[in-house]
């Protein structure tokens, strides 16, 4: 398998005051097409960062970031949100649904960026929200929903427009450990059918699921 | 991001805070509804009386007068031998063929107005001050406005009056115009009037009697004529001349002006005519197209030294204080807009606050700055289209109940004109526009915030 994700002596630095934090250190580290990689480490060692990082929402301080070929941190903001639009679906620990949209218009939301029709909206939401098993929940409010459907409704959301990499980060630190196993199961199939997928997360049980471990410790990688 | 999805989800996003979304609405609509019906009582206002002198062909007319120095408004005293008035020229018949010769016109009205002569109008017990005699031959080119009988024509002879509409109400026929028809009143004429149907000889035995002597008061014995009305005009009617006006026959209003007095030792009598003497108060001259008026009227002066104006150059001048109003109360709409335009920027910064971790969740899903930038500048907008919509509703519902107000007062005036206030397109579209435009630039800088918010930050954000 190629090379997908390439990273070459990344370094994300904090600045508070007169202090420098290096919250990720001279990283490098490959991930390949189709593989399932989890990023674990302690609190507070980067993991969010590399996520972010990966995912095009920040930008390294230095070192490189490339993915299928093209540098992310000298992209400009509308290629690189391009990026995040249709090579990237980000599933978040605590969601981050509308609260007053239905299910249905939470999926759809990437496609209004990448102008997919009305109707073709419609169809893919619907799509994306059947395989992830909630095909009789489209219509229902986050509200209406338990924390495992509402991670399900994410996951849909990250699918929308058929990401080469899904990103997750601590996806089931919201959920009890038998709804955590529901959405990693659901992440695998995602997997299984030749996407990328990053989890980052505390749980060994689901790192050791994974085809390979990162740990992160104080913004270095050691790789295994 | 597609156009209508930007409309589509501004859309949303304002019905999501619904009572903060009204009352940002609400205080547009204050603003575009007060421009609207400001400009709309002033453009129908000027619209209206716009009208009402095309309807009458009084941007055809030209007024010619002795004075030099005139005003357009047909209250030109003229000049007579008596008045200190310096600079008149006579208007003499020789004049007014030169002048019907001119290229463009097409026909010349002569006016003589009876200066002092009368100043009682009597009816039964009724004693109305005499205001202004007066007489033309109308040629086609003045029209009265008739609300009863018939106007004076150029056969008819002395004896017979018209009276305006006021004339009528003072009389107590207010609403009963035909019952005055052909009713006689009396002329009553002033100490020393010597015209026609005057005893030259009593009043000049008086005057060589008493009046000779500084002491004594010297008051000749009056005149009273009879004179039948035929015609009722309205005082309104604006190209008519004053509210109180007794309009006669150019016949009689010549007679009128004669001077009688008897000579003495010899006996003899005198007869000056005044008429010949100061020529026609008056002449209103028609040309053949509204646009040749101000020219005409320019050669006028300068062939004749006759004093002249045109209707147009002078209506469009009074209108001009309508420009003005309509700009000062424009002005203070606008300024209820302003204050708006500050509250949709509040609203806007308010619901970008509320919304900064969703922000982050457009820009995680793929939303570029612009298309966040757009989004909120498209809310901002449609708050402002929202409000200048509703506002010109508004406005045009104003209209709906003030034109029945406004038909009744024109209609105890004699005017037929109905709805006369009426917003035109332009007026509607401006409002709109201009409404969505104040709502742009009142987004701009919050969109710009909405814009620039880091991603990760926004997602972060409690
Ligand atoms: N915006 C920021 N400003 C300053 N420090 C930050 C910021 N974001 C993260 N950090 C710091 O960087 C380090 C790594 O953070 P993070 O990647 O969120 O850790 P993890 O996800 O592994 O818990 C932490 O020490 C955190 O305090
Ligand atoms: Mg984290």
């Amino acid at each position: 398998m190629p090379e997908l994700i390439k990273i070459t002596s990344l370094t994300k630095t904090y600045k508070l005051g007169d202090e420098i934090l290096n919250a990720l250190d001279n990283v490098t580290l490959n991930i390949r097409a189709g593989e399932f990689v989890a990023i674990t480490g302690p609190s507070g060692s980067g993991k969010s960062t590399l996520a972010n990082i990966i995912s095009g929402l920040d930008r390294p301080t230095k070192g490189s970031i490339i993915v299928d070929g093209s540098d992310l941190s000298k992209m400009k903001d509308r290629k690189l949100s391009d990026y995040r639009n249709k090579n990237l679906g980000y599933v978040f620990q605590s969601f981050n649904l509308q609260g007053n949209q239905t299910a249905l218009e939470n999926v759809m939301m990437p496609m209004y960026f990448s102008r997919v029709g009305h109707k073709d909206r419609h169809k893919r939401a619907r799509e994306c929200l059947e395989s992830v098993g909630l095909g009789d929940r489209i219509n229902h409010k986050p509200g209406q929903l338990s924390g495992g459907q509402r991670q399900r409704v994410a996951i849909a959301r990250a699918l929308a427009l058929n990401p080469k990499i899904i990103i997750a980060d601590e996806p089931t630190g919201n959920l009890d450990s038998v709804k955590g196993q529901e959405i990693l199961s659901v992440l695998k199939d995602l997997n299984e059918q030749g996407i990328t997928l990053i989890i980052i997360t505390h749980d060994q049980t689901i790192a050791r699921e994974a085809s390979r471990i990162i740990k992160i410790h104080d913004g270095k990688v050691r790789l295994r | 991001m597609r156009f209508l999805d930007y409309i589509f989800l501004a859309l949303r996003n304002i019905s999501r805070q619904k009572l903060r979304s009204a009352l940002t609405i609400f205080a547009i609509v204050i603003g575009s509804t007060s421009v609207a019906i400001m400009l709309t009582i002033v453009f129908s206002a000027k619209n209206f009386i716009n009208s009402q002198f095309e309807k009458n062909g009084t941007f055809q007319q030209i007024e010619v007068s002795p004075q030099q120095s005139i005003q357009w408004g047909r209250n030109n005293q003229g000049c007579n031998s008596q008045s200190s008035v310096t600079g008149c020229v006579n208007i003499t018949d020789s004049i007014v063929n030169k002048i019907s010769k001119l290229p463009h016109v097409i026909g010349v009205t002569k006016e003589i107005a009876v200066q002092g002569a009368f100043d009682g109008l009597f009816y039964g017990h009724k004693k109305l001050q005499v205001m202004q005699v007066l007489a033309y031959d109308a040629n086609g080119i003045v029209t009265s406005s008739m609300l009863a009988g018939r106007d004076i024509r150029p056969s008819d002879g002395p004896g017979v009056i018209t009276i305006t509409s006021d004339y009528a109400n003072a009389l107590g026929f207010k609403n009963n115009y035909s019952k005055l028809i052909g009713q006689t009143v009396i002329l009553h004429s002033t100490a020393f009037y010597s015209g026609v149907g005057s005893n030259p000889v009593a009043q000049s035995q008086y005057i060589q009697q008493f009046c000779n002597n500084s002491t004594n008061q010297c008051s000749p014995p009056a005149t009273e004529l009879k004179a039948k009305i035929i015609g009722i005009s309205n005082s309104n009617s604006p190209i008519g001349p004053g509210r109180y006006t007794i309009r006669v026959p150019m016949s009689w209003a010549t007679g009128m002006e004669e001077q009688q007095s008897v000579q003495y030792p010899s006996s003899q009598l005198k007869v000056t005519n005044l008429l010949t003497q100061n020529g026609y108060s008056q002449l209103i001259v028609k040309v053949d197209n509204a646009s040749n008026a101000a020219n005409v009227a320019q050669t006028i002066r300068k062939d004749f030294g006759v004093g002249a104006a045109d209707a147009e150059t002078a209506i469009k001048q009074q209108l001009s204080i309508f420009n003005i109003i309509g700009y000062i109360l424009g002005g203070i709409g606008g300024i209820a807009l302003v204050v708006a335009a500050v509250g949709v920027v509040n609203t806007m910064i308010m619901s970008i606050l509320e919304r900064t971790r969703e922000i982050g969740v457009m820009r995680a899903v793929g939303a570029r700055r612009s298309t966040i930038n757009r989004l909120f500048t498209f809310e901002a907008s449609l708050l402002g289209l929202l409000g200048g919509a509703l506002g010109v509703l508004l406005c045009y519902l104003l209209t709906l109940a003030g034109n029945p107000l406004i038909n009744n007062q024109l209609k105890g005036n004699n005017i037929s004109s109905q709805n006369i206030l009426a917003m035109p397109t332009w007026l509607i579209l401006s409002v709109i526009i201009g409404t969505t435009v104040i709502g742009l630039l009142a987004g701009l800088y919050p969109a710009r915030r909405a814009a620039r918010l880091d991603p990760v930050e926004a997602l972060r954000f409690e």
